[in-house]
């Protein structure tokens, strides 16, 4: 995988942040359901993030990504996601195991899918647009 | 009281601010000292560099917005500050974004650095969950006077009584491995009053205090007489402990020489995190023979 570079400094970051030792942190686990994240630890996981990789990563910036192409009206429904939101979401999240996604899934719980691997995948990106940024 | 920042010496908002800490007969927060004159205590210091972050966000939010414990990066405790010192509090903001301030800070006793905050986090939430924006920008008023710091205020009526800083029960003890302790938090507690008027809640500061003195009861109790709390790292409130709460707290030590020593602490309520952190000890210069 192209996160294979940074994955083990991405999980020693989650390990230290979330209080884990580095062994008990798998790839897929969701840093919500299976590490307790809290909204502290998002905002700390983030800042640790943005020092070691020397990247600034926006605010919102899954969910704005995820939504690419669609209208707030396509993407979710009272706060909750459409069928084609689900489907974009899927495509977007596409580390996060089939069976974590359940139709009409709230919007707020997004963060919730969120795994490791995902937070690799958010570093990458910053990487690669600085580097983009810093070339042109 | 719960407020520990007694005039702002020089401010500019959303980035930098000097103020001063008298430490008076009158403070709650002294313990005795060897020396003599009782010290005020070292995470009061603390938490006196986050009020004056917290009074610089604040005054550039407008009052709308106000910082909360989060984490912080590194504590180093490199002296004290006596009844009859006043602590001169520096604290720089790195950044403030919409959710948090981002601050370091030094706190120093004529010339002389007794305490330093690194890497320090704070969630910004709004003020109306908190305080009545009307009181803190009295409040703020009252104590911003630029310039040169005036003299410590007399204290009124008795001597405050000292806050009690140990947990209620020993839980468990495996002898140079680690302890469990657990405190209720009443309610009655002073401090809860300014912290918060609208939210009480146990301030991070008096909670680092506490465990740093449990982790010391902890190597004491091996061998360890001269130890003494150096700092702390990796400080982490992750929620609001409410009055109500049971609060269990474990600590353990990780590493142990003949000088130095590192303990790692978790505190709970319900089975949930709370707080979670590294404290760290080094026997006392004179002491180690």
């Amino acid at each position: 995988m192209k996160t294979d570079t940074i994955y083990p400094k991405v999980r020693e970051i989650v390990a230290d942040v979330l209080a884990f030792d580095e062994e008990e942190i798998q790839r897929d686990g969701s840093l919500v359901n299976d590490y307790s994240a809290e909204s502290i630890d998002f905002l700390d996981l983030v800042y640790q993030l943005e020092r070691e990789f020397k990247i600034k990563i926006p605010r919102g910036m899954i969910e704005q990504e995820a939504r690419h192409g669609l209208s707030d009206e396509e993407f979710e429904e009272n706060g909750r996601l459409t069928d084609k939101g689900l489907e974009q979401l899927r495509a977007f999240l596409s580390e996060v195991p089939e069976d974590r996604f359940t139709p009409r899934m709230q919007v707020a719980l997004i963060p919730t899918l969120f795994t490791v691997e995902t937070i690799c995948k958010i570093v990458l990106r910053e990487q690669e647009r600085a580097e983009q940024a810093a070339s042109t | 009281m719960f407020h520990f920042v007694d005039q702002i010496l020089e401010l500019d908002p959303g980035r930098h601010a000097l103020g001063v800490k008298h430490v008076t007969p009158g403070d709650t927060f002294v313990r005795p000292t060897a020396g003599g004159e009782p010290a005020l205590l070292s995470c009061i210091i603390g938490e006196a560099l986050g009020q004056l972050g917290a009074w610089n966000v604040m005054a550039a939010k407008d009052f709308s917005m106000r910082p909360v414990a989060g984490v912080v990066g590194e504590v180093v405790i490199t002296g004290e500050a006596t009844v009859g010192d006043t602590v001169l509090l520096d604290t720089t903001i790195d950044s403030v974004t919409d959710d948090a301030v981002f601050y370091h800070a030094v706190a120093s006793v004529d010339g002389t650095e007794v305490l330093r905050l690194e890497n320090t986090l704070g969630p910004l939430l709004p003020m109306e969950q908190f305080n009545d924006p009307d009181e803190l920008r009295e409040r703020f008023e009252r104590i911003h006077r630029p310039g040169a710091p005036t003299e410590a205020p007399q204290p009124d009526g008795d001597p405050a009584v000292p806050f009690d800083m140990s947990f209620d029960e020993i839980l468990s003890l495996e002898s140079g491995k680690e302890t469990t302790a657990v405190r209720q938090v009443s309610g009655r507690e002073a401090f809860l009053a300014d912290h918060f008027p609208r939210k009480p809640v146990l301030p991070l500061s008096l909670l680092l205090e506490s465990l740093l003195q449990l982790g010391q009861k902890l190597l004491v109790e091996d061998g360890g007489e001269g130890f003494v709390p150096t700092g702390a790292r990796k400080v982490k409130m992750t929620r609001f402990v409410e009055p109500g709460s049971s609060l269990v707290a474990k600590i353990r030590v990780v590493e142990r020489s003949a000088e130095n020593a590192l303990l790692k602490f978790r505190c709970e309520v319900d089975g949930g995190r709370v707080c979670v952190g590294e404290a760290v000890y080094s026997v006392a210069v004179g002491e180690s023979s």
